[in-house]
Order: C-alpha cells, then structure tokens, then sequence
C-alpha cells in the first residue's frame, strides 16, 4: 500500500493494527488461513489420512493409469500437506507414501522392498519433494508475515508524523505520541521533558516515582537509553530512550514493562526509535515555536514600553508645565496681574493637576493589572447599586446630563468584584460622556443573557470608525485623530484589563442611529 | 484671640502637605497642631487634645491603622484618614477600628473642610431627639416609625434595624464589617454581607426616588455605606 507523504488521505489511527493485505495467501489459496507452521505434530493425521484416501483410490485406478503416474499422485499429496500442514506433516507424508507405494504397487506386491532400482528414484524423489516444497512454503510464509508487520509498522509511523506534523502546542503533540505509541506498541508510554527543578512529566497513567526519576534523569543526562531491558537503572519497571535532536537530548520517552520479562523484539525496537526520532523533531519544533513566541513578546513588551515612555513624557510633561507656568505667573508678577486673571491663571494650575492626578491614575492602574497585581474579590452584587456608584463617582458632571437607567427589577446578585466594575463603568461613563455632545442622551442597561450579565454603557457620540472597533482596547490607541479631551489612551484598555480579570469579555459595537455601544459581560458562575 | 477655634491635629509625615493643610486650615479659623510620625502623635493627643485628627495612613514608623487602634483604646475624637488609591485593605482596616471618615489624595480644599465640618457636628451635637428628618424622610427611633412623604413605609425587622443604624451614625461611613456588627451581631460575616447587599436594596427600593441614583443611602464602593443628608450633599465642595 502506498502512502504518499502529507496527502490529505484520512485514515482512522486503528487501521494500524489491522494486517493490510494477504497477497501469498491470495497466489495460494490452498495454503489457506490454517497455514501455521507451529501446528507441530497435531496436523500429522490428515497428512496420514491424505495419503491413505490416494492409497485406497490408487489401488482402483492403478490398472488404468499405471504404477509410475500414480507416484505423481503421491508427489502432488505430498506437495499440498507442505504447503497446507506444514513441514513435519510433509516429511511424515513423504515417507509413508514412499512405504505404502512401494508396499502396495511395486513388485513385489504386499512387501517392502523393490526388485527395479528405478522405484528408488521415485521414493527419494518423494522425500526431496517433500523437504523442497515445506521450506519454500515456510519461506513465503514468513516473508508474508514480515511483510504485513512492516506495512502495519509504516502505517502507524505515518499516523504518528501525520498527527505531529498537524499539531504544533507542545501538549497536544505529547499526547498525540503517548496516544500512537501506546496504539502500537500496546504499552504505556511516558514523555519526560526538562522543566523547572528538573524533568518533569504530565503523564499520571504511569509509575513516576523517585526511581522511575532517576533512571529517566540518568537517560537524560547521558544521551542513552536507560531502565528495565539495559544495563542501567535495570529494577526500573520503564524503558527509557532519550529524544534527541541536533539541539540535543530535549527529553525521555519511556515504555512501561507492563509486567512482561521481555523486551521488544529487534524490528520492534527499531520502529520505538524512529518513533522516538518523530517524537524528538515535533517536541523540538514546538519548543522552538514557543521560544519565537516568547521572543515575540518580548519585543512587543519593548514596543510597548518605548510607547509608554513617550507618551509619558509627553502627556506627563504638558499639564506639568501648564502647572509650573500658571503659578509661577501668579508668584512672579502678582503685582500686575488683575484679580480676574489671577483666577484663570488658577484654575488652569488646578484642572491641569487633575489631569496629571488622572494620567498617573491609570498608569498605575495599567501596572498593576500588568504585574498581575489586581486580586479580583468575587462577591454576590448589586447590579443597580453598582451603577449607582459609578454615576455618583461622576458626581456633577453627569447630574447635569440626561442619562437613562435600564436595570430589571428582578434582577439577582450578581457575582462580581464591585470596585474593579464600578471603575470600568465610571471609565466607559467618562468616555461616553468627553465623545458625545453635552445634550446628547446616555444609556445604561444591564440584562441577563444565558448565563452572562451582560451591561452596556451607549451614547449619541461620533461613533468609532468600523476598523477601529476592536483596536480601541489597545493601549495608547486613539480612534479620533486632531483634537481630542484629553485622555491618556488607557481608559478603555484599563477596561478590558479589569473585565478580563473577572474572565468576562467587552466589546464595542455601532449603534444603528449614530453612537457607540461599549458592552461588557461578566459569567454568573464562576470556576473557583 | 478669644476663640481660637477648633482644634485640628494633622498627623503627615510629608512637609508639603502639612504646610498645605496648616495655611488652609488655619485660614478657615482652625487652630492647627502637626506630628510628623505616629509615636509622636500618639504622646501629643493627651496634651493638645484636638477636635479632630487628620491621620495619614502611609506613615513610617508605626501605621495609621495602629495609631486608629491605640486612640481608640481612650478616646473617642473623631479621626479622618487620607488614604492614596489602591490602598483599599489598610482604608478598610482603619475604618474598621473605628475612623471615622476617609479622603483619598490628592483632595481639596472644600471637600476636606466638609468632612471635618460634619464629624465635627456629629461629635459635638446634643443627643438626639427620637426623630430624625432628612428631605422627604422621617425616622422615629422611639415610635419606630418610618415615613416618605408623610406616607408611612413598611419595613421587616431587618430592615428597620439596617435603617436605625445608619440614622444614629447619619453621615459617617459604616463599613460593611461594622453594619454585619450593628445588625446581624454574631452571624457568620460572609453570609451576613449577602443579606446586608439585598437590604441595602430593599431600603433603597422602598426610600428612594430613583434607586439607581440613590440620594439618602449611598455606597462606597469596597467600603461599605453612608446615610447622607442633606446638609451634607451640600456641604461637599466640588474639587478632586
């Protein structure tokens, strides 16, 4: 059967263990599914029987054919128990043809032995036949064995490469060898790989105790196999082998005893190392894509950081030096400056500060759901009284708009962390209220949706570009170029950072009449 | 000086913000004292024997919350703490041990002066008649008696006993530790502060015009509740 490499063909993993093709079976029919060789003695009888029915038949039909064609009947008696019964049935038939023959049909009669020196020929013909044809027959036999075995052991390294090649996260290709190889090799396996504080595995179906450690560190360290079956480690219930690629030994695969004294046979062991060859390639492969990924981050962190510093000096600096400048104005020439303008030149100072406290706010903020700082206090919640504090938060600058309140009255607690959530509604709030015109409407509403709280915070505004829809998470992402209400770029992803630690999802949509709906939901259950 | 007016303690380890405090303070007619540190603090209190401390609770030396603790052992004056964000746990924790009121920094002026106005008044006001009004809303503590627009409400037990509490201690912040304790005594406090929650709303529900805007029970998010009246909404001054 041939297979060629990478095609699509979909090929169940269990067809491995089935014997492909019967082709000497199928040019012999005869030899038929009983052809064992190790049948022994037990299949003598009907060797027996055969030559015996010829013997009976032969005695009628001698007068017709003659004494020399019926050798040949023997010959071909012969020939069919080698080939269906095997050796011993042969030669057994061979020499009790040849006694028969000479006892019932060659001169003279009824005795054994023989005047013509020709019937010599055709006994030892008997006998050579008969040894000639069984160690032929064992020879196809075995070749036909050898055959299938091969075409079952190609077969499961095909659905091995085939699963690996279409995996590439280093869990799933674990399981993806431990599941081939147990399939063929009806053994337990164990993948070991270097992790923290030594190697480590994932495996619980198998022995990993503090010896089975050893023998698989000792594997690992030394580049060779190691435990039960080899001279190492050898009370070790597993066979190690290492995996080794040209990054060398990347771990340990190991195959259980399973309480057989015996180790593989030889064609056994070699498929268990290509095997582990296949194994070692895709497990290096997805290490390597890991460590591109890392590297990924890496320079995305950089990216992301040179971006912080820049809008940090640049959005840190520009209140900064509108405060400086304001007081110092007043402290400078406070003798020429009328009251009026020593008022203005105040309140510049004091909003500017405002901001400065706010960019600095959600820095900190950023940080800290960055570092992994924010701990997330789940407890059963007020959805009304949620909202109710984030528009309290606003104080007067929402008193003075007109915001409707959509809450069912039915509705339960509802787990959440009610400070993190209050400050995503004053954040979305405090969007919603900078991009949308001062007599524009504001909508809250909160509903259940499945098993989601579901609360989303809508306005009259200019709305976000469609493309943009999704990037205004990304930190320092503005949507609206030219003027803008002075944010820091972080509010929504703040957001997003907030939502996600309650492993809730937020997302901004269009609204049909003009408008952005930021919507968030939060899981009514959670996994504790 | 005849009246030299209240005392203020302003217990801050940073200079710039006890100069800031001193001038617009003493402007308002306070008499101002200053500690830099908490032990300091804690040997000055007996002699100066303020109205009213203002106690930073990021201080070297022994904490805010500490300092709470070891005047609450004697006496009763009242405390506001200033409190950066993101220090939630040691806010909560002085609260608990009996503050009286946070501000977080950076603060105004007028938001500072309304809180030390207000406890001040809590402090130093006569007991109580048994009937509290605020707005459209009657309490009476002794007839047990709770009205809304002359309409009398009807409250469970619970309810009535969350009301009751929050009237007594009108316009300090209860944190929810101490509403468990006024309310449910020695219930268990987790399972408590899921029925403390659903009463907040059923008051809410049944006192309040628009309960999703509440005007008499608001909610400090993660701290726990205030019953605001009306000469306290009016007396927080817009700034930070």
């Amino acid at each position: 059967m041939r297979v060629p490499y990478g095609t699509s063909l979909s090929l169940p993993v269990r067809e491995s263990t089935v014997p492909p093709s019967h082709l000497p079976t199928r040019l012999f029919p005869f030899l038929g599914p009983a052809a064992q060789e190790e049948s022994g003695w037990r299949v003598v009888p009907a060797g027996l029987a055969l030559v015996a029915l010829l013997t009976i038949v032969g005695s009628w039909i001698e007068p017709i054919i003659g004494g020399s064609n019926l050798a040949v009947l023997y010959m071909l008696a012969v020939v069919v128990t080698a080939l269906r019964w095997g050796r011993r049935a042969a030669i057994v038939s061979a020499v009790s043809s040849a006694l028969l023959f000479d006892f019932f049909f060659v001169p003279p009669l009824r005795t054994v032995g023989f005047r013509d020196i020709s019937y010599l020929i055709t006994l030892l013909g008997l006998l050579a036949i008969a040894v000639v044809v069984s160690i032929l027959t064992l020879t196809a036999r075995e070749e036909a064995q050898a055959a299938r075995k091969r075409e079952a052991h190609t077969l499961a390294l095909y659905s091995l490469t085939k699963s690996l090649v279409a995996e590439s996260d280093l869990d799933r290709i674990l399981d993806a060898i431990e599941r081939h190889a147990f399939e063929t090799f009806q053994r337990q396996i164990v993948v070991w790989m270097p992790g923290e504080g030594g190697l480590r595995t994932r495996s619980r179906s198998i022995e990993t105790d503090a010896m089975e450690r050893t023998a698989a560190a000792w594997a690992f360290e030394n580049g060779s196999e190691a435990g039960w079956a080899t001279g190492t480690h050898s009370s070790s219930q597993t066979h190690y082998l290492p995996l080794r690629t040209w990054k060398g030994v990347v771990g340990v695969l190991g195959i259980q005893a399973d309480g057989s004294r015996e180790w593989l046979a030889k064609d056994e062991q070699q498929l268990l190392e290509t095997f582990a060859n296949q194994a070692a390639l895709a497990i290096t492969r997805a290490v390597l894509a890991k460590e591109a990924q890392y590297l990924n981050v890496l320079q995305e962190t950089d990216k992301l950081q040179k971006a912080l510093l820049n809008s940090i000096s640049h959005n840190l600096r520009t209140p900064l030096a509108s405060v400086t400048g304001a007081l110092n104005s007043v402290l400078v020439d406070e003798a020429l400056l009328d009251p009026s303008t020593r008022r203005e030149l105040l309140m510049t100072a004091q909003d500017e500060a405002k901001r400065l406290n706010r960019l600095v706010q959600n820095l900190l903020d950023m940080t800290r759901l960055e570092g992994g700082a924010v701990h997330v206090k789940t407890e059963p919640c007020d959805v009304q009284d949620l909202i109710g504090s984030a528009l309290e938060q606003l104080g007067d600058r929402v008193r003075e708009r007109s915001i409707a309140v959509a809450v069912p009255p039915n509705l339960p607690l509802v787990p959440l962390d009610f400070v993190l959530s209050v400050q995503v509604l004053v954040n979305l709030l405090d969007n919603a209220l900078k991009y949308s015109p001062p007599d524009a409407p504001i909508e809250i509403g909160a509903t259940l949706r499945h098993d989601q709280l579901e609360i989303k915070v809508a306005d009259r505004g200019r709305g976000i570009p469609e493309q943009h829809l999704e990037r205004v998470f990304e930190k320092f992402f503005r949507a609206a170029s030219g003027e803008t209400p002075g944010g820091s770029g972080l509010g929504l992803s703040i957001c997003k950072g907030l939502i996600e630690a309650q492993h809730g999802r937020i997302w901004a949509e269009h609204r049909s009449n003009g408008g952005t709906e930021i919507i968030f939901s939060l899981p009514l259950e959670r996994e504790r | 000086m005849s009246d030299p007016g209240p005392r203020v303690l302003v217990i801050d380890d940073e200079v710039a913000i006890r100069r800031f405090l001193r001038s617009s303070l003493a402007a308002h007619g306070y008499s101002v004292h200053e500690a830099p540190s908490g032990e300091e603090a804690l040997q000055v209190v007996p002699a100066i024997r303020p109205d009213v401390i203002i106690l930073d609770l990021g201080l070297p030396g022994i904490s805010g919350t500490e300092v709470t603790k070891c005047l609450r052992e004697w006496t009763q004056i009242p405390i506001i703490i200033l409190s950066v964000e993101g220090d939630e746990s040691a806010k909560i924790a002085a609260l608990d041990a009996g503050a009286d009121d946070y501000l977080t920094k950076p603060f105004g002026t007028g938001e500072l002066l309304a809180r030390i106005r207000a406890t001040l008044r809590r402090a130093t006001k006569p007991e109580d008649g048994p009937v509290f009004v605020t707005g459209d809303l009657t309490v009476d503590l002794s007839g047990r008696l709770v009205r809304l627009h002359d309409v009398e409400v009807q409250l469970t037990p619970t309810e009535y006993s969350l009301l009751k509490t929050l009237v007594i201690h009108a316009n300090k912040l209860l944190t929810h530790r101490q509403l468990v304790r006024e309310v449910w005594g020695g219930a268990h406090y987790e399972d408590a502060q899921h029925l403390l929650r659903v009463n907040i709303s059923n008051l809410r529900r049944k006192l309040e015009t628009d309960p999703a805007r509440p005007q008499y029970i608001v909610t400090e998010p993660g701290v726990g509740y205030r019953l605001r009246t009306e000469s306290f909404s009016s007396a927080k001054a817009p700034g930070f």
